[in-house]
């Protein structure tokens, strides 16, 4: 016998379904890139990514470098292409031609 | 893409949930290193500050996590692919039966309300609200994309007319609701920043379900006006569009997603062509269109002392033209004023003004954040006229509104006084409701 006070309602969540585009399940390990054994002498491409403050921040890693670890070559530039999506190859070619790695941020 | 560059990525720590979501998705065993938040408007110093302190997740200096992610060597056991299959919990039809006010305090609980009383969603409620739509409760009417899991949504008419009791809308509300489902556009953007939308009924159905569309339209008056707006955002916070520090971050929130601008346009009253009609629909259509963007400025005089030109260039130079947009919404005794008095025989004629006549320097224009985040990359790849706005001194005069088809003028109102609004709202998309009904 039912309670008379009890409500049935339905569920109000919509009903979730998996994406697998771009997923890396499947994947066993990932190559890295090699990384080099120390920056000295390095080029370093500080990468601001287009947010609000990002190049500033960026510059400011600059003169961190400047002032720390002079013998490391930096290069400011933003991200070319649209700030939220993985579609940047003219940078990204560049920096793999000319530079030694890739400091990239900062969004928030 | 893979390049194969060492790289440091960096976030700040109101982002570390969506790394971790992004790297359960995609696997890559990214060095991501965490600075305070936030960047934006922080002084030079401030930022500093965050290179030569701490890192916000290790607690290790931050420089020193950086200067790691380039050169320590990836062990075999940190390439590891870092991705799994998260399984779809179970989604019962039903829930646990309960008291009402158990159940109440339940979809408080869950977050599933805009924090005023929602009416429950029995199965009775629910049946009612189906016998608004010959479509069958089961039908997909569309996908809707979760930017924290990467999941998509699958809504079906019942999943449309759960929201829509919830809101308190009727029956006859669901075909509007249905139409605006097919767009998987939330009413709440997931972003920091604090976005709005806006959506628009034209045709026959403004009046068969009694939207009102003159005096007050954008105000509390109306009950179909009212739950419309109200159940596109049911439909955003039930969905998963305000999860708090995954899907939103916006710091202060906006009002207008209460309702999203529900309206209806006066065609009866408006001596121009209805909206939809100038997107290439029939008249006899019923249709909703959408809009998004973030401000809405009001008229605050009838320009009695300063024409309507020059007030609109005011008030226009304070937003900022992003991508062109603006959406005007006028009295319709205003659009007889600016047809009769003014020679503007068409909407698009008053556009053409517009993007004649608003003009602000290029350094206004440029220092605006969103501007420079999302149209700067398009001067960078040489997209006029952007790219030619960047090469031309900071004073100079530029006409950011350069496209009159991007300026949309709506007609709402109850003809009490010849007022105006104007935004910055962008036009996304109309979907049919007729196909819905």
């Amino acid at each position: 016998m039912t309670n008379p006070s009890l409500m049935s309602v339905l569920n109000p969540e919509a009903q979730r379904t998996p994406a697998t585009e771009g997923s890396g399940a499947g994947v066993q390990s990932w190559q890295m890139a090699p990384r080099p054994s120390s920056l000295d002498g390095k080029t370093v491409y500080l990468v601001n990514q287009g947010f609000g403050g990002s190049d500033l921040f960026m510059e400011q890693f600059q003169a961190w470098f400047a002032e720390h670890m002079p013998s490391v070559k930096t290069i400011l530039k933003r991200k070319t292409g649209f700030i939220f999506r993985d579609d940047t190859t003219d940078l990204w070619k560049e920096i793999k031609a000319n530079g030694d790695a890739v400091i990239f941020g900062v969004a928030g | 893409m893979k390049f194969g560059i060492p790289t440091a990525p960096l976030s700040t720590i109101a982002f570390q949930s969506v790394v971790q979501e992004d790297t359960e998705y995609f696997g890559v065993p990214l060095r991501f290193v965490y600075t305070p938040h936030p960047v934006v408007s922080m002084r030079p110093s401030v930022l500093r500050g965050y290179i030569e302190g701490k890192d916000a997740v290790t607690g290790r200096p931050l420089i020193e996590e950086v200067l790691e992610a380039l050169t320590k060597p990836y062990t075999e056991d940190e390439s590891k692919n870092l991705a799994r299959v998260r399984p779809i919990p179970e989604r019962p039809r039903l829930l646990e039966a309960g008291t009402e006010e158990k159940l109440l305090q339940l979809f408080v609980e869950r977050g599933w309300t805009d924090g005023l009383p929602i009416v429950l969603p029995t199965e009775e409620r629910v049946a009612k609200m189906l016998a608004g739509t010959r479509q069958p409760p089961d039908k997909l009417v569309g996908k809707a994309f979760m930017v924290d899991t990467q999941e998509n949504l699958r809504i079906t008419v019942e999943t449309v007319a759960i929201a829509a009791v919830m809101a308190g809308a009727r029956p006859e509300h669901l075909p509007v609701l249905l139409a605006i489902a097919t767009t998987g556009q939330p009413a709440i953007q997931p972003s920091t920043l604090p976005f709005a939308s806006g959506l628009l009924v034209n045709g026959p159905i403004r009046n068969e379900i009694g939207m009102n569309a003159g005096m007050g339209a954008l105000g509390p008056y109306n009950l179909a006006n009212a739950a419309i707006g109200r159940t596109w955002t049911l439909m955003s916070i039930v969905w998963g569009y305000a999860r708090r520090k995954r899907t939103f971050w916006t710091s202060q929130g906006n009002n207008f997603t209460y309702n999203n601008l529900c309206m209806a346009e006066n065609e009866e009253r408006s001596v121009w062509e209805p909206f939809h009609v100038q997107k290439g629909h029939k008249r006899e259509e019923s249709v909703v269109s959408l809009f998004r963007g973030w401000n809405l400025l009001n008229s605050t005089g009838a320009a009695a002392r300063r024409s309507w030109g020059e007030e609109v260039k005011l008030q226009m130079q304070a937003l900022p033209a992003l991508y062109s947009a603006a959406t005007l919404i006028l009295d319709p005794m205003l659009a007889r004023h600016l047809k009769e008095y003014e020679g503007f025989q068409t909407p698009l004629e008053v556009g053409r003004w517009i993007s004649e006549n608003v003009k602000m320097t290029a350094q206004q224009f440029w220092t605006n954040d969103i501007i420079d985040m999302l149209v700067a990359p398009l001067a960078m790849s040489g997209v006029q006229p952007y790219a030619g706005w960047k090469q031309v001194p900071a004073e100079t005069l530029i006409a950011p509104y350069h496209r009159p088809d991007k300026i949309n003028i709506l007609v709402v109102g109850g003809e009490t006084s010849p007022l105006w609004k104007i935004s910055d709202f962008d036009y996304t998309t109309t979907a049919s409701i007729d196909k819905w009904r």
